[in-house]
């Protein structure tokens, strides 16, 4: 019975996995799943670390969502930029992020990077015991762990400051991590990584642009090279991205996190932002030819008629 | 005549060609038959066009690979399918009726498609299967029945128009062709119909329809097909079955041709589009039709508890 | 799924009778405990976390939710989401399409959706989008529905669709 489900165990069901599969052999194949192509960035400036995210979400060839968050909250001082599988991404980063909740409480202490990146790539690569309930893989022995070895799509930059100061980590779908001073991923890795290879340089400080106008690299020339900030320079990457890449585009998203305080910087950019239509293309009233129309008032009439009668007795 | 038969008693192109070769001589490439344009049907006086063919070791099968849905969803070259086509004889004549939808996977790639072939004034071909093979190959066919004309001082009978297009498909059998085709006119002998599809099979008969929505199209068919039906009835009969397949089949629909082939030629009845026959019918006062739309629900509105008026 | 909270699950047809249900019993479960209505947002996030939880084998379902959100205030605001079968959630500001019809509903809908539209002209925006996408597409059609949800009313209208 489906309802069943909601009281079972944590983690994933695999009850549809053998009716799929039959599907898919009779020539039904699978929805595509939203994916993020995805241009994602972080390096450390002298304060600090700064993300930076595209905002295309894309199902296949189709552009899904225009505008999507791609930097997802962790911890106060710390975030993760995710590309891969977009549901794969918004998930596990909410699973860590409440797990890091629990370890704060737990320890008492301000979480640490480290172990947000710990706890993610273990939990890619991973090890929950096996569920008892479903097949085993024939080569399993009875306990040993399930690993999803790059099965959950989740490419992640994680970046935050704690008390050993500004870190960044980059987490692959298979679970290998690194440390850089300057990171990129996703489809436009190479593009932002070229923009980060050229002019990034140890101990950038950061220019957060509160006064309008906001640096628009379509229309402005970048920023003079001897003096590169890093939050140009996140920009500059993150373009590079949306300009060059098919699987990302639209916005720039940045979150500048210093020992102090973090400060996510939603649509810093918008680039490529839709002019408003020639034309209005509204249809006269009535166009549409309705075969049939119901009306359900949602506005609950109450009418209190009073009945006279005897008084109840109450005595 | 013995020429002809030469050409034909060999199914393969390679040596039809290598014969037409032989007939004409290596180095007349100027024939008589080459003073006006070819227009697009290679060399003619090699009797049969010829194409060019992927040099690859089975061109046929890489052919499929590319553009058979069916074996692979995802291929990249979908090749337009789906289609309904009919056509019956009765005593007035032949009636031809088709659909007009052409689909490229679930895209309706166009709902204006002609699907019945003009081959001449005499003879109509329908198309379902590869729009390009059957346009390309009846336009050909076309060109045939004219020099036949011109040499035998007759038209062509509509048996020898379909054996024609039928040998020439099947020398190209297995080559990755897909046609289903009706050869409908008036000859000599009367109203024919020959089913000619590119497996190479040819039948003459009263009664067909070709295409995904066929079996919809033979349930109105055959429940409404007799000799006797008169002009009026007769088309009707056409369009009721085309309509049910456009209602029922996902990759038939949009507007429905009819065309009636009679003693003086063939004649262009009509363009009915298919939700409008579902809603109001054929029209005011057109005879045979019963008046009022066809669809079900629209003759049931009002009268059962499932469906009250609008 | 609520008065004010609608949602489209196209896909297959199995998966649609199971998940129908399944929402319908989570959300009955959550007014029962909250002693509230659910939000339309609350209830996005119910219907992504019910189809990750099947991120190996998940439903062929494309969720569309529609709804009015109450903010702090007390007025209506409306909202739109949709999901991927595997529960990624897309909150657009403009429009949400899924189904089979969806690439070509994506094209329609750029090009006539425009900002700030009174239901009416919503409506038949709305209605002009899926008719026109759907003749496109060899799946879908035989008639439409358009519900218009405002804060004191819900039409619902069957729409005269091609029948082909």
């Amino acid at each position: 019975m489906a309802t069943a489900s909601v009281y079972k165990g944590a983690g994933f069901d695999f009850s549809n996995e053998v009716r799929n599969t039959f599907l898919s052999e009779r020539g039904i194949p699978l929805p595509k799943a939203t994916s993020t192509g995805t241009t994602i960035v972080g390096c450390l400036f002298k304060d600090g670390i700064i993300l930076g995210a595209d905002t295309r979400a894309t199902e296949g060839p189709i552009v899904a969502d225009k505008n999507c968050e791609k930097i997802h909250f962790i911890t106060d001082n710390i975030r993760c930029c995710g590309a891969g599988t977009a549901a794969d991404t918004e998930f596990t980063t909410a699973l860590i992020s409440s797990n890091m909740e629990l370890h704060a409480l737990s320890t008492g202490r301000k979480p640490r990077v480290v172990t947000a990146m710990t706890m993610l790539k273990q939990m890619l690569f991973r090890l929950v015991p096996q569920p008892t309930h479903y097949h085993r893989p024939p080569s399993s022995i009875a306990p040993f762990p399930y690993r999803y070895q790059g099965h959950i799509g989740a490419a992640l930059v994680l970046g935050g400051v704690d008390a050993t100061g500004p870190q960044l980590f980059t987490i692959h779908p298979h679970g290998s991590t690194d440390k850089l001073p300057y990171v990129t991923m996703g489809s436009g890795s190479l593009a932002a990584m070229a923009v980060f290879e050229a002019k990034w340089q140890p101990n950038m400080e950061v220019r957060i642009p509160h006064a309008h106008p906001l640096p628009t690299y379509a229309h402005s020339p970048p920023p003079p090279p001897q003096r590169a900030e890093a939050l140009d320079l996140v920009c500059a990457a993150i373009s590079a991205g949306i300009f060059n890449d098919l699987g990302s585009g639209s916005n720039v998203d940045a979150c500048v996190i210093t020992a102090s305080h973090t400060e996510m910087l939603r649509n810093l950019v918008k680039p490529n932002e839709r002019v408003q239509k020639e034309r209005s293309y509204q249809f006269r009233r009535g166009t549409t030819a309705i075969k049939k129309e119901s009306i359900r008032s949602l506005i609950v009439d109450e009418d209190v008629t009073s009945i006279t009668g005897e008084a109840m007795d109450i005595s | 005549m013995n020429s002809f038969l030469t050409r034909y008693s060999s199914t393969s192109p390679d040596a039809d060609i290598r014969k037409a070769k032989e007939l004409y001589g290596e180095d007349e490439e100027v024939s008589e038959m080459m003073w006006g344009s070819a227009g697009g049907f290679g060399n003619l006086a090699k009797g049969v066009p010829s194409f060019k063919i992927p040099a690859v070791a089975d061109p046929s099968s890489f052919l499929r690979m590319h553009t058979d849905d069916h074996a692979d969803p995802s291929c990249r070259i979908k090749i337009k399918h789906g289609t309904t086509t009919l056509a019956f004889r009765y005593k007035g004549g032949v009636i031809v009726a088709v659909d007009s939808r052409a689909t490229a996977g679930s895209y309706v790639a166009s709902g204006t498609v002609k699907k019945v072939i003009e081959i001449n004034p005499y003879l109509l071909g329908t198309m379902a299967g590869g729009a390009a093979d059957c346009q390309y190959w009846e336009t050909y066919l076309g060109i045939q029945c004219r020099l036949h004309e011109l040499r035998n001082r007759e038209r062509i009978s509509v048996a020898a128009a379909s054996k024609y297009l039928s040998n020439l498909v099947y020398s190209y059998k297995g080559m990755g062709l897909s046609m289903g085709t009706m050869i409908c006119g008036w000859d000599k002998t009367g109203p024919a119909i020959f089913y000619v599809d590119s497996d190479g099979s040819r039948l003459k008969g009263d009664l067909f329809s070709v295409g995904s929505g066929s079996t919809f199209a033979y349930g109105v068919l055959d429940q409404g097909y007799k000799w006797d039906l008169t002009d009026e009835e007769a088309h009707e009969l056409g369009r009721r079955s085309i309509y049910a397949a456009g209602h029922r089949d996902a990759f038939s629909g949009n507007t429905v041709n009819l065309y009636h082939v009679q003693q003086d030629g063939w004649k262009f009845i009509g363009n009915y589009d298919v939700s409008e026959l579902h809603y109001n019918g054929p029209g005011d006062n057109v005879p045979g039709a019963p008046g009022g739309g066809y669809g079900y629900d629209i003759r049931v509105e009002g009268r059962s508890s499932s469906n009250a008026p609008a | 799924m609520s008065d004010r909270i609608y949602l489209g699950l196209p896909g297959l047809a199995t998966d649609v009778t199971t998940l129908k249900e399944v929402f319908r019993y989570r959300v009955n479960m959550y007014t029962i405990k909250e002693e509230r209505e659910i939000e339309p947002e609350t209830f996005a996030h119910l219907v992504s976390s019910t189809l990750y939880e099947k991120r190996f084998g998940p439903y062929f379902i494309e969720p569309v939710m529609a709804g009015l959100e109450k903010t702090p205030s007390g007025a209506y605001k409306p909202f739109i989401a949709a999901t991927d079968l595997i529960g990624c959630l897309n909150f657009a500001k403009d429009f949400v399409v899924a189904g089979t019809a969806s690439t070509k509903l994506y094209g329609v809908a750029e090009g006539l959706w425009e900002p700030d539209l009174e239901p009416e002209d919503l409506f038949e925006t709305c209605a002009q989008t899926l008719l026109n996408a759907v003749d496109r597409d060899a799946y879908s059609g035989w008639g439409a529905e358009v519900h218009l949800i405002t804060k004191d009313k819900v039409i619902k209208r069957t729409l005269k669709g091609r029948m082909d």
